[in-house]
């Protein structure tokens, strides 16, 4: 126990001492926390839809739009449009596109120009009551002006017909169109808003596992081809030296998410009503499904790590580790796919089964406190299935790890080691 | 404390590679394990240090079984490797304190021993940077950063010019002096006969010769002499002794300066003596002959394949 905290410490120091790492770390929360704190020094009102008043470095001077009016003008969005059937009312037009500015063409030849030419953002060409024509130069994937003139060629239909049979409009509307207020009360969970934190978490916990993962079978395997492992081995116990790494990757990986994400989540928290809660659905996430995640997330990140450190063990170049922990790729990836395919359906069965395996139970059970119904029984059984395992894996690990750091030269293939281990217990 | 190798077997799948091998060796003394390529030296090594186990036979200290975790043992492995991207000085006192130190203790026996091996200017860089030479003397000292009771050292002097083998040399003779146990694979003969007291010749997986040095060297060189001639070159002595002294000496051997000869039979010196100083050989040099560990090894070794 004294060994692996020595072989603990070491390998912490050497998170600690790497400069690449801190760096990282400190320029990735860094970034976080000034962009969430944008709204505080830029107006973003455009962005956020929150009006903020952001001091000029003038001391009493608001800020004011430049020579009154001229500016907002400037933004406006030009848009053209010929009325060949008679309908069009400009009024309409303006209270459908607040942000355009409207004018008429001579032709649609001109119309068609001078869009060509950069001078409009689209332009309409109206054939008749219910029939117009739309041209744009690049059409946009978020490009709704077609929607915004039908519903104004609706409502010039409107007034002409009542027009026509002495009708009030407003009258009329009051009835079609009713407004209803909703109060919305869910007495579960909202996955509507948990969904996308959810989504965020389990591509974290993924790629921690994967990075990391990554590095501590490097980390092994180096210590193989620089020949340090004889060294070592014979100076403590190989489960010191497996157990030390791997938990020291553990909390290296903890504290340089925990650092990163606690100064996004935090920055966001001080500045939530800035940004109008516009980043809810990522970034304000209760802290029981934060505690599950980093609970459920490092479990899961304990028994793959452990697995990787043996894969390591099991070649002599840095090279062929790809190929050694390719099958547990596989699995990774193909669990990760499964948890994000089944967000959507957090009480189905398959997710429910996936939360109970150890496989699979870091991202999925997360998944299911945050999104589904849980009972805590659940939770309780699935964090000790994991546990066991994680136990499982570390023994294991410990034990191809002792057998195959001093196979020199070809890698070792899992199914040869397995069987090597089961005769050596003969 | 006395170490003692007995009987010990491995196999490595269907293939036997040590058959029994046995030797002891005790503090205060330097056993020189010694053998070809292949011969098993270093499987006999790693099987004191735990890093294989053996199929059968056992190891004592002082009569008990040696357990190497229960003890302070400082091992430099052939295959030599420490961590090339760290910090010298960080490596030594992470090795030393996993092998029982406490925290300054161990940064203070590293500064110690690297001061000791002439490479204390280098503790703050980083191993990769080091030329091949001081990396393993900074090898060495890492072996010895917990002040060891017993000294495994396997083919130490590999890689070291005639300078750093003199510092490593005064070390290990330190060590011997200062009461360790120390054993010495080495296919550097002239090293191992200046160090260790007694030697274990394993060849081909077994035992070939164990035992006193002192003793081996005596038993080999009992009834040989030898003999050059200020008036006949090599060649010309050896045609004569054939035709004239057949029935009392034969040629064992060669050397640049003078022939050995093995006395036949029940001859004495002094009938040999006599014979010459009758001849018209103007005996240059005549006396006993004390074979070298190199001729012992080689007439032992090539006496076995």
């Amino acid at each position: 126990m004294k060994k692996f905290g020595i072989v603990l410490q070491y390998e912490l120091n050497e998170y600690f001492n790497n400069k690449g790492f801190v760096i990282f770390t400190v320029i990735l929360a860094l970034a976080g926390a000034v962009v969430l704190f944008l709204p505080r020094f830029i107006d973003m009102s455009g962005f956020t839809g929150v009006e903020t008043t952001v001091s000029s470095g003038q001391p009493g001077e608001d800020s004011q739009p430049e020579s009154g009016g001229q500016t907002e003008e400037q933004e406006k969005t030009s848009y053209l449009y010929l009325d060949l059937a008679g309908v069009v009312k400009e009024d309409v037009l303006i209270q459908m596109f607040p942000m355009g500015s409207w004018q008429k063409a001579e032709s649609e030849e001109a119309l068609t120009a001078a869009v060509t030419a950069g001078e409009a953002e689209a332009g309409f060409v109206v054939l008749g009551p219910s029939e117009y024509r739309y041209y744009v130069f690049n059409k946009g994937m978020s490009d709704s002006n077609t929607m915004m003139f039908s519903q104004a060629m609706k409502q010039f239909f409107r007034i002409d017909f009542c027009a026509a049979h002495g009708l009030d409009l407003n009258e009329i509307m009051t009835v079609v169109d009713v407004p209803v207020t909703v109060e919305e009360q869910v007495l579960n969970k909202d996955s509507t808003s948990n969904y996308w934190y959810c989504y965020f978490l389990v591509v974290i916990v993924f790629m921690l596992i994967v990075m990391y993962g990554q590095m501590i079978a490097v980390s092994v395997t180096n210590e193989k081809s620089n020949r340090a492992i004889e060294v070592l081995v014979t100076s403590t116990t190989p489960d010191s030296l497996l157990f030390g790494k791997v938990i020291a990757g553990a909390i290296g990986g903890l504290l340089q998410t925990g650092i990163i994400m606690g100064a996004i989540l935090l920055s966001y928290q001080v500045n939530r009503e800035l940004w109008g809660g516009m980043l809810d659905m990522f970034l304000h996430i209760p802290a029981d499904v934060l505690i599950s995640f980093a609970v459920f997330g490092m479990g899961g990140y304990l028994f793959y790590a452990f697995l990787y450190g043996a894969m390591g063990a099991l070649v002599s170049k840095t090279e062929d580790v790809s190929k050694s922990s390719g099958g547990l790729q596989v699995i990774i990836m193909v669990v990760y796919f499964f948890a994000l395919m089944q967000l959507m359906n957090v009480d189905g069965p398959i997710i429910k089964v996936l939360s109970f395996l150890p496989i699979s139970s870091y991202s999925t059970m997360f998944a299911r406190i945050a999104m589904g119904t849980v009972a805590p029984w659940e939770i309780a059984v699935s964090f000790l299935i994991l546990a066991v395992s994680i136990i499982g894996t570390g023994v294991l690990g410990a034990r191809l790890y002792r057998m195959g750091t001093l196979r020199y030269g070809n890698p070792v293939k899992l199914s040869a080691a397995l069987k090597g281990l089961r005769k050596s217990e003969q | 404390m006395k170490l003692e190798v007995k009987d010990i077997r491995k196999s490595f799948g269907e293939k036997e590679v040590l058959h029994g091998i046995s030797f002891q060796v005790e503090s205060g003394k330097a056993l020189g394990l010694l053998g070809r390529n292949g011969a098993g030296k270093t499987t006999t090594i790693r099987i004191l240090m735990d890093v294989f186990h053996a199929n059968s036979g056992s190891i004592l200290l002082n009569g008990e079984k040696f357990i190497p975790s229960e003890h302070r043992i400082g091992y430099l492995p052939e295959e030599r490797g420490l961590y090339p991207k760290r910090l010298i000085i960080d490596q030594m006192i992470y090795l030393a304190r996993l092998r029982g130190m406490n925290g300054a203790g161990a940064k203070q026996n590293a500064k110690k021993w690297l001061e000791r091996l002439e490479v204390a200017e280098y503790e703050k860089r980083k191993l990769e940077t080091l030329s091949k030479g001081n990396q393993q003397k900074v090898q060495l000292a890492s072996t010895l950063v917990h002040d060891p009771d017993i000294v495994i050292l396997d083919e130490p002097f590999s890689g070291l010019d005639p300078v750093n083998s003199q510092i490593l040399k005064d070390v290990v003779n330190e060590l011997i002096a200062d009461g360790r146990l120390v054993i010495f694979s080495s296919h550097q003969m002239s090293y191992v006969e200046e160090f260790c007291d007694n030697i274990a010749i394993i060849n081909q997986g077994e035992v070939v010769l164990e035992g006193e040095l002192r003793e081996i060297k005596r038993e080999y060189g009992r009834n040989r002499l030898m003999l050059s001639a200020e008036n006949l070159d090599q060649d010309e002595l050896e045609e004569r002794l054939r035709s004239n002294f057949a029935g009392l000496v034969q040629i064992s051997g060669r050397k640049k300066e003078f022939l050995i000869l093995e006395l036949a039979g029940t001859t004495r010196r002094q009938q040999v003596m006599e014979r010459l100083a009758s001849s018209d050989i103007e005996v240059e040099r005549f006396g006993s002959y004390a074979p070298s560990l190199n001729d012992i090894f080689v007439a032992k070794v090539g006496e076995e394949s």
